[in-house]
Formats: structure tokens, C-alpha cells, sequence
């Protein structure tokens, strides 16, 4: 300090913080208040580099493993959107999950679907819930479905090259009508009728791009998205658990219902048996 | 030519035939399946009649107990055994085939084989193959010259000394002997002393656990104490898991109806030895 | 020929070896907690140990946060010292600034946000918290080490994470047993069950072992039990 004063830095004290305790706590959650700003690693491209650091003492491997999901459908047809998704959440080789609800509702007329890393995309989508909240407090009207994706996938853009793993659709209904994007951490944004996300995307678009057509029904809409969603849980081994298919109309999302994949199966094995009588016949 | 009537004769010892296919697949980044590791404590002593051999029982893989009852005292000649810490197929192999050559040396000479032999042909064996054969051993026997102890280093080094201890739990078990190892010991002592040394190991040491093995020899005789002490008891299970009858489900049904069934006995017959 | 290569002896070799300060390490141990309609346990082992070697047998892993919600964390010792500082302050911060505790399912979200503040040097701990949810009923949040959260009713995390979930699956959830009739789970039972996965644990996993430690959440507020478990 008398050193300080000599050299003639009288103020010298500012360069302290006056509240050491708070700083050092801010330090440790600075997204409580600044929900895009996350901490910033002591080391150059976390991507690659964290791997370095995951070693202990004893140079044994530590495994930080996250939770993934994987396979998600999103369709544009005459009543609106459909989304399915399945449940399983993995880390690694492990099921963490067999519950995982991998539709975010964002609000009534929002809705995100998440693949790739589920903390990426819960986090990321409860930040565009209350920038979406406070869009419609300012403006007196709701966020339009590209607005939206495009916030998304601007916060996401800012830590391009991180590692986040994010491969979400967002889906809602605006002014424009039922709006489907698909949104990902490599920064890309775009619109579309038909999607599907995740490990076992190859299997549902199989299912889905023979069974799509604009004029489903709404119940053969469901069937399609539940059917495309089954069969990849089928056979992908990061897939599973229960069926979701939730449904975007212009009254709001509704959530149609939830089927356990290994009912699915036997009732459509059910099915088959009996077209296959009847074709015997 | 190699055919069913005349096959080849296989060659002897190792086969390196997949060490470039597994050196390339490992290049790729498949993992290999971890060998099952004694991570071990074992110990020996010598004491006045003769040596005593002791060793835990844990034997794990990575992090995971894999065996909770292994042995891992081995046998090698009547009057010698041997302790193995290590890849638990090493220690195996390598003490089963001394065995064995030291039962040939035996009938050789007639005389009991020494053991000082049997270190000899161990560290020359584990030397060959420059530390990949990961066997760390502790030999111990009584023969004409008296008792002897050795304990042998995988890259095929040995040192013969009055107490020696090896594995992961070593540094814990020599603490225990260095503090109250003393020369001509009686058995009691001795045993009471390694036994103490193993529950070291067991309790401070994470790779090694379950139970305490003691082999003691003496001149002419040997007596194994499998299982010595239990240093855990396993907890009592409060809850009753059985499912009830028919608690699995039954995914489809085929009954297949047996007609007219036969029973015919066939006796055995005794091999041919003649 | 990787394999029959000569093995690399520091004393004779002039290659330059690379040291690097580990900011992680992995202490061990593991959590369990089961909640049913009017209760939730949470039961973590007390051993806390490295590599080979047991630092100590008797560490508490569980922190209560307030009267009715728990945080259990198992992994990286000095992370979750770090962590469980901050939460503290901040259930303190919550306690003055709206003169009221913080409920479970906030504390949950908090600690959801607080771990992805780290996503890119993640905190390297399982966490399991357990408490009443807005309903009044009991309930277990199991995280990822990047802050995905879940409600659940059992969860198993930690060393011994992996071996004991299927074992609570099929003794709780009764997965793939539809004939089995399933019955409210009670306290009792939920203690049981809790002891005997523990016993197992310390059977098979090396860094599971010497004493459990359970706290019990009723609407009387927090009990304690020990239980002892294998200490090789």
C-alpha cells in the first residue's frame, strides 16, 4: 500500500474489487444474470483441448460422459406440424434415460425438439423461452417462428467451434401459419417441411419420406411420425424408450400422447400378422 | 502340407501372428479388452522351521472386483510354492509350466529339485520376454540347503531376501514387516506377523481385498491355509428378492407334442487303456 | 509391431517426457436416492479415495441444502467443494433477499444453470438431489456433468452408478415385469432396498465401501441413519 502511494497510484485501491466475496461468487455463476455468457475455460479450444485434462494423478482416464439424445421427426402437412421424438438419453454407452422429454415447450405456440448434447439444448432453449417472453412484453404481440430460430441460433453461433452439440427443430405457429426450422450448433438455419434429427434419423426418414404426403389426416399424421420414430428405435441402439408426438395447431401445441416403444412393437407385429392373413386370403 | 489325415505340428510357445492386426486396430482407436490384474498384496517371510507365504484374494479388472476368492498361491514342487501378483493368466501359466519342468528336473536327478533352481529358470523365462510377460513373484521353499526366499521382478530380475512383499499392496505390507519382522521367529509369530502384513494390504490398499491366504513350509512338510482368515464378513441382505412365479412374460407359446418316447440306457464303457 | 516393440527405458532414452498439471481427479464413491409419496432418502458411501489409495473412510457426501432438499455428489472431490460453496451462498443470497428458503424443484433448476456455467471445463461430479416437489410429493433429480437435469423417483450415480440402476429398475419401476403387482413403495422398504444395493456395491466396485451414510426427508424434517459396510 505505502508503496503504492510513493509510486503515486492513489488509486491503488480500485484496483481491488471492494467485495472480494461477491466477486468471487459472481465469478462462479455469471449466467444467473447474463444467461449467454458461460464460463470460459483456462485453456484455448475446449473442443479439442479439454480432452487433454481429463486425466488424473495417476494418468487414468477421467470419462466425463454427457447425456445425448438422439432421434427426433418434425413434419409440415395441411393440419399443421407434427413432432415425435423418442426418449432415451445416453452417455456414452450407458443409458442414462429412458424418460427424457426431448420436446421443450417453449410456450404455448413454440415448441423445440432437442438431438445431441440434452444439456446444450435445454439450456439454450430456456434462454430463448424468456427472450421469446420478453419479445412479446415489449412488442404486444407474439415472436414470429423465424424470429426465433434466428435468436437461437445467433446465441449458439457465438460459440461456434466449442463443442456445444446441438441439432434442434423449432416448431410454432405465427402469423405466417405453422413454421417449421431446423437449427444447429454448426450454425445452420433453415426452413422446411420434413426433418429428422439425431443417430437414428437414417431409419425414421426411411419410414418418413415413404408415408409423407401434405394431405395426411391428422391421425394418419400421428401414425406416421409414432411408426417413423418406432422403427428407428428399432434399430438404433441410441434410440428407445418412449414414443412422444406432440402437435402444432393454430390454437397451440397440443401433446397427443406418449407410447412406450415396446407396446408399439407388438402391436404393429400384431398388425402385420393380420394383413398377412388377410393376404393369404 | 497341411491336411485333415496329416495336420501340421503346431510351433511351441506364443503365437505373435495377430500383434500387427491388433497394433493397426489399436491405431484405429479400438480399445482392448484389460486383462484381469491380481492387483495384489502378497508377502513372505522366513521364520525359524522354514518360510511362510501369504496373499489376499482380490482380483480386479480396471475398477471392478472381478474375482473376490482367487488363489494366488501357487504351486510349484512339494516343498516349493510361489506367489503371483500381476496379469492373473502371467502369473497362472508361467507357475503351472515351472511346475512342471521342475517335476521333469526332479525325476531327472532324483533328488528334490532346489530353489534356487526354480528362481533360476523363472527370472531366465520372465527375461525372454523383457517384461511382457507381466508376472511379479514371490518364491518361497525349503531344500537341502534350508529355507530360501525369493522375489522376482517381470523383466526376470530377483532378489533373495528375508522378507519381501509385492504388488500394489506392498508399500503397506513391508510397513508391517519392517516394523516387526525379527530373525528365527517361531511359526506362531510368523504367522500372526503375515497375516497382519496381508490385512494391511487388504484394508489400506484398494486393488487388494476379501481374504487372507497363508502357505507355511517347512522341511518335509507343507500346510496350505486356504482361506486363513475372512477379513470381511459380506453384509446381511435385509430385503427377500425372489419374483414370484410367473413373474416373466411370455412373449409366444409352442408346445411340441412327444409321442411314443423311448428310453434306452447305454452303459459306459471303460476306455481302452490297454 | 507395436507390441513386441523394446519397452522405453527413461534412463537410456533422450525423448522428452511431458508432465502436465491434472485438474481433475477421481475420488469415487457413490449416491443413491429413492423417493416415494411422503418421503425421500439419499445414501452416499463415506469412502473418498484415489487411484489405489483411500484418502479417508469417513466423508459425508451429502449436503443439505435447507430443511427439505438434499445434494448428493460423488467424483471429483475438490469440484465439489467448489460447487456445493456456491450453492450454499446462493440458498443464503435466495434466504434474505425474499426472506423465504428456496423449494426443491428451484434449487434443482439453480443447480442445473450453475453446472452449465462450466460447460466447456465441466465440474466432474454426479449430483443426485432429492426433496419435495411442488405437489408435496417426494422426488430425485439426477444430473449429467453438464448440468442436463431430470425428475425421477430413484436414481444411482457415481462409481457404482451403472451397477445399481438396473438393480433399482427392477426393483422399483419393475421394468419388463407387468405381472408382478406393483405397490406404493415404502419408507421401509425404500431402506432396505437402499442397504442391500450399498452391500452389493462394496462387493464388486473398489472405490464403493467402508460406511453409508442415509439422510431421510419426511414432512418432520431430516433423520439420520449409518450403516457399515466392508472396509477392504
Amino acid at each position: 500500500m505505502s508503496l503504492a502511494e510513493i509510486c503515486g497510484l492513489q488509486d491503488f485501491d480500485t484496483f481491488k474489487s471492494r467485495n472480494v466475496y461477491k466477486n468471487d461468487l459472481d465469478s462462479f455463476c455469471t449466467n444467473f444474470n447474463h444467461n449467454m455468457q458461460l464460463g470460459v475455460p483456462p485453456f484455448s479450444n475446449p473442443a479439442e483441448n479439454l480432452s487433454r485434462f481429463t486425466k488424473d494423478e495417476m494418468g487414468r482416464e477421467i470419462k466425463i460422459k454427457f447425456d445425448h439424445g438422439t432421434t427426433t421427426l418434425g413434419f409440415k402437412y395441411q393440419g399443421g406440424i407434427v413432432l415425435a421424438v423418442d426418449s432415451r438419453a445416453t452417455g456414452g454407452q450407458f443409458i442414462g434415460s429412458q424418460t427424457m422429454k426431448k420436446i421443450v415447450e417453449i410456450n404455448k405456440y413454440l415448441l423445440g425438439t432437442l438431438a445431441g448434447g440434452a444439456a446444450d439444448c435445454v439450456y439454450w432453449d430456456r434462454v430463448l423461452a424468456k427472450q421469446c417472453r420478453m419479445y412479446e412484453l415489449r412488442n404486444r404481440e407474439r415472436i414470429s417462428v423465424a424470429a426465433a430460430s434466428k435468436l437461437m441460433t445467433n446465441m449458439i453461433y457465438n460459440y461456434k467451434g466449442m463443442g456445444l452439440s446441438i441439432g434442434m427443430m423449432i416448431a410454432g405457429w405465427d402469423k405466417r401459419g405453422p413454421q417449421l426450422y431446423y437449427v444447429d450448433s454448426e450454425g445452420l438455419r433453415t426452413p422446411g417441411n420434413v426433418f429428422s434429427v439425431g443417430s437414428g434419423s437414417i431409419y425414421a426418414f426411411g419410414v418418413l419420406d415413404s408415408g409423407y404426403r401434405w394431405d395426411l389426416t391428422d391421425e394418419e399424421a400421428y401414425n406416421l411420425g409414432r411408426r417413423a420414430i418406432y422403427h428407428a428405435t428399432h434399430r438404433d441402439a441410441y434410440s428407445g424408450g418412449i414414443v412422444r408426438v406432440y402437435h402444432m395447431k393454430e390454437t397451440g401445441w397440443e401433446h397427443i400422447d406418449n407410447n412406450d416403444c415396446n407396446d408399439l412393437h407388438y402391436k404393429y407385429q400384431e398388425e402385420k400378422k393380420v394383413r398377412e392373413e388377410q393376404g393369404d386370403a | 502340407m497341411a491336411s485333415i489325415l496329416c495336420p501340421d505340428v503346431p510351433s511351441p510357445g506364443f503365437g505373435f501372428e495377430n500383434c500387427r492386426r491388433n497394433a493397426l486396430l489399436e491405431n484405429k482407436g479400438l480399445a482392448f479388452p484389460k486383462a484381469q490384474k491380481t492387483g495384489t498384496t502378497i508377502v513372505g517371510i522366513t521364520f525359524k522351521d522354514g518360510v511362510i507365504l501369504g496373499a489376499d484374494t482380490r482380483a480386479t479388472e480396471d475398477t471392478t472386483v472381478a474375482d473376490k476368492n482367487s488363489e494366488k498361491i501357487h504351486y510349484l514342487a512339494p516343498n516349493m510354492y510361489c506367489c503371483g501378483a500381476g496379469t492373473a493368466a502371467d502369473t497362472e501359466m508361467t507357475t503351472q509350466m515351472i511346475s512342471s519342468q521342475l517335476e521333469l528336473h526332479k525325476l531327472n536327478t532324483n533328488r528334490i529339485a532346489r530353489v534356487c533352481t526354480a528362481n533360476m529358470m523363472l527370472k531366465q523365462y520372465l527375461f525372454r520376454y523383457q517384461g511382457y510377460i507381466g508376472a511379479a513373484l514371490i518364491l518361497g521353499g525349503v531344500d537341502t540347503e534350508g529355507s530360501h526366499l525369493y522375489m522376482i521382478y517381470p523383466h526376470g530380475s530377483s532378489d533373495k531376501l528375508p522378507y519381501v512383499t509385492m504388488g500394489s499392496g506392498s508399500l503397506a505390507a513391508i510397513a508391517v514387516f519392517e516394523s516387526r519382522w525379527r530373525k528365527d521367529m517361531d511359526e506362531e509369530e510368523g504367522k500372526q506377523l503375515v497375516r497382519d502384513a496381508i490385512a494391511a494390504g487388504i484394508f489400506n490398499d484398494l486393488g487388494s481385498g476379501s481374504n487372507v491366504d497363508l502357505c507355511i513350509i517347512k522341511k518335509g512338510e507343507v500346510d496350505y491355509r486356504r482361506t486363513y482368515e475372512e477379513a470381511n464378513k459380506k453384509g446381511i441382505k435385509q430385503g427377500n428378492y425372489k419374483y414370484p412365479k410367473g413373474a416373466t412374460n411370455i412373449l409366444s407359446t409352442k408346445v411340441v407334442e412327444v409321442e411314443d418316447v423311448m428310453v434306452t440306457r447305454i452303459e459306459p464303457e471303460r476306455m481302452d487303456t490297454a | 509391431m507395436s507390441m513386441i516393440e523394446r519397452p522405453y527405458y527413461s534412463d537410456y532414452s533422450s525423448a522428452p517426457i511431458q508432465h502436465q498439471f491434472s485438474p481433475y481427479a477421481d475420488n469415487g464413491g457413490s449416491v443413491v436416492a429413492i423417493a416415494g409419496d411422503d418421503f425421500a432418502v439419499i445414501a452416499a458411501d463415506t469412502r473418498l479415495s484415489a487411484g489405489f489409495s483411500i484418502y479417508t473412510r469417513e466423508q459425508n457426501k451429502l449436503f443439505p441444502l435447507s430443511d427439505g432438499t438434499i445434494l448428493g455428489c460423488a467424483g471429483c472431490w475438490c469440484d465439489t467443494l467448489t460447487l456445493t460453496r456456491i450453492l450454499k451462498s446462493r440458498m443464503q443470497m435466495y434466504q434474505h433477499e425474499h426472506n423465504k428458503t428456496m423449494s426443491t424443484t428451484a434449487c434443482a433448476q439453480m443447480l442445473s444453470t450453475l453446472l452449465y456455467y462450466k460447460r466447456f471445463f465441466p465440474y466432474y461430479i454426479s449430483n443426485v438431489m432429492v426433496g419435495f416437489d411442488t405437489e408435496g410429493k417426494g422426488c430425485v433429480y439426477s444430473y449429467d456433468p453438464i448440468g442436463h437435469c431430470e425428475k425421477t423417483n430413484y436414481k444411482a450415480g457415481g462409481s457404482a452408478g451403472a451397477l445399481l440402476q438396473p438393480l433399482l429398475d427392477n426393483q422399483i419401476a419393475h421394468t419388463n415385469l407387468d405381472k408382478v403387482p406393483k405397490e406404493p413403495l415404502t419408507l421401509e422398504k425404500a431402506l432396505a432396498l437402499l442397504k442391500d444395493v450399498f452391500i452389493s456395491a462394496a462387493e464388486r466396485d473398489i472405490y464403493t465401501g467402508d460406511k453409508v451414510l442415509i439422510n431421510i426427508i419426511t414432512k418432520d424434517g431430516i433423520k439420520e441413519e449409518a450403516f457399515d459396510l466392508r472396509k477392504d
